[in-house]
């Protein structure tokens, strides 16, 4: 994901804004990293470039 | 209907996730096309708005096939799909036809899109893989809360209408997917009475400009805080 997108998304649940903590960048690329809610401290992850803001009663099922 | 339904509609969105992830790369092979009332819209309103169509998100975006169609008509858009799998295929077409997007695993139920963000969407064939019906009505407030003033959108669910149904009313039912070894995998559908489609529209805080029925699927153009829906 690009660091623009940090205005479009949000917390599924609260909707409040997340900040960003990068692990990997390809140039303007964010590959791997964690978003943070501001409000309810819930974390998400960045994998492949691809934020998973799915809801952690979701998330956690996951297996692919 | 107990007080449980948010309880399920998790589970059931969870078990939508994992068919897709499971089915995604036959999926996508065969979801190359954009739908014509698809490809309408977007010309419609790129024409509407002088060619600037801004910030767009695409809901149930799957492979991408309609996120490419707003990326070719000058959006910059953001694919947000339940399936991981899905969205992996939809990078991959990004890169081989050379057209920008962002790509966001989440549920259509609960949105993590800011509000006022988008000033085009789109939200086709996602709704009726969602229950119950307070989570369908949920996820089209969601769309409304994401919507820019004067944002249009494109909703679509399956109908009654289409030939494979003799239904004269809207009923839940499981349609499965056959991989190509034959096994089939199923999915949960809801499939919408073009009354019922009308109803949720109403109940919900989306304004209908113009709902349609067109190839089995009913088809809403939505709005929010449009005053005079008549005058478009």
């Amino acid at each position: 994901m690009k660091e623009s997108l940090m205005d479009v998304i949000c917390c599924p649940i609260d909707k409040s804004d997340l900040e960003l903590t990068v692990d990997e960048r390809d140039d303007e690329e964010i590959i791997a990293g964690t978003l943070t809610c501001t409000e309810c401290g819930e974390t998400y992850p960045i994998e492949d470039g691809i934020p998973n803001l799915l809801p952690p009663d979701m998330r956690d099922e996951a297996t692919a | 209907m107990g007080g449980d339904n948010h309880e399920h509609a998790d589970s059931t969105t969870a078990s939508v996730r994992a068919t897709y992830d499971r089915i995604a790369d036959h999926f996508a092979t065969t979801r190359e096309h954009p739908w014509p009332e698809v490809v309408q819209f977007v010309e419609r309103e790129a024409s509407r708005r002088g060619g600037s169509l801004g910030r767009a998100i695409d809901i149930g975006c799957a492979n991408g096939r309609h996120t490419e169609l707003l990326a070719d008509h000058g959006a910059d858009p953001v694919g947000i799909d339940v399936s991981r799998a899905l969205l992996r295929a939809g990078q991959r077409r990004a890169a081989d036809r050379e057209f920008c997007a962002s790509w966001v695993c989440g549920d259509a139920a609960r949105l993590p899109i800011a509000e006022n963000t988008a000033s085009i969407a789109i939200y086709v064939a996602t709704l009726h893989h969602l229950r119950p019906r307070s989570a369908r009505i949920g996820s089209l407030d969601e769309l409304a809360r994401v919507l820019t003033p004067g944002g249009r959108a494109l909703v679509s669910a399956w109908s009654i209408e289409h030939d494979r149904f003799d239904a004269t009313a809207a009923f839940d039912t499981t349609v499965e997917w056959t991989l190509p070894g034959g096994e089939t995998v199923p999915r949960f559908y809801h499939i919408y009475s073009p009354a019922e489609f009308r109803e949720d529209l109403a109940q919900s805080a989306l304004d209908a400009i113009d709902v349609e029925i067109s190839s089995g699927n009913c088809y809403a153009t939505v709005a929010v805080g449009d005053a005079s829906p008549g005058e478009m």
